[in-house]
């Protein structure tokens, strides 16, 4: 009956220890202190497109580091190995910084977006990721002109509801 | 139904009487407004175990409102007398 603070999981803990009666009757574990503040700083905007940043930051970097490595020129007769070791190396090294820095954008924008649209709808829909991955896509094309960040939009768009749906399949 | 001031020589028992009511309307308030705000707010089917952000979101909303709803209309009750109806 305290109305305090624990309205977030109390309702989460009804269906299932009303499913759990069959075997035994749980207890309704009510959440720790911790377990709100963990929430409230996972809810915040900031934190949440912050760390999504960083994770498309090292994903990019890695399929940098993996794409650079591949489509190397082989140039025998004009460097030694050596030489050829170091160029690679720099190469997958370019390579990858600017896929992170592009990934860790696509992250934090999208992210971001999707943070702030959900918390101004108070829904959650496909509808936040279509406008966080039009808005991720328009920015992401924005210098080819008006008509390649439409497309972008519509292209991003659709990626990012596909992928959430193939995530979502199991329900 | 608010509990008023009571007046001098009220016994044991008429204090307990309304100590109870009072525990009644405030159990009352608690169910309504919880069961108010998860239907309007949690979709039902179920997706995930954990309150997503839009639904916290909601239900921050949905109780605040509620409660000023209820303080609005208990200032409203008090200061009529009777139901301006």
């Amino acid at each position: 009956m305290a109305a305090s603070s624990s309205e977030n999981d109390s309702k989460n803990e009804g269906p299932s220890s009303r499913e759990a009666e069959q075997p035994q009757v749980a207890a309704i574990r009510m959440p720790t202190a911790e377990e709100i503040r963990a929430q409230e700083v996972w809810n915040n905007c900031a934190v949440r497109s912050v760390v999504s940043g960083v994770m498309g930051g090292g994903l990019g970097f890695f399929m940098g580091l993996f794409l650079g490595a591949l489509d190397n020129p082989i140039m025998q007769d004009e460097m030694t190995a050596r030489q050829q070791l170091i160029y690679n190396a720099k190469q997958m090294g370019r390579r990858s910084w600017s896929s992170a820095k592009a990934f860790a954008i696509m992250g934090l924008v999208f992210s971001a977006v999707e943070c702030v649209v959900e918390k101004a709808r108070a829904k959650h829909d496909t509808t936040n990721t279509v406008i966080a991955g039009c808005v991720t896509g328009g920015t992401i094309s924005a210098r080819g002109g008006p008509r390649a960040a439409c497309a972008g939009c519509a292209g991003f768009a659709a990626f990012s509801v596909a992928i959430e749906k193939f995530f979502d399949r199991h329900t | 139904m608010a509990a008023n001031n009571t007046p001098a020589g009220i016994n044991k028992e008429q204090a307990f009487g309304m100590a109870e009511t009072e525990m009644e309307y405030r159990v009352e308030l608690f169910n309504r407004l919880t069961q108010t705000c998860f239907n309007k707010c949690v979709d039902k089917r179920y997706k995930e175990s954990e309150l997503n952000m839009g639904e916290n979101t909601c239900i921050d909303r949905c109780v605040s409102k509620y409660w000023q709803v209820n303080g609005i209309i208990g200032q409203m009750l008090n200061a009529g007398g009777q139901p301006p109806m």
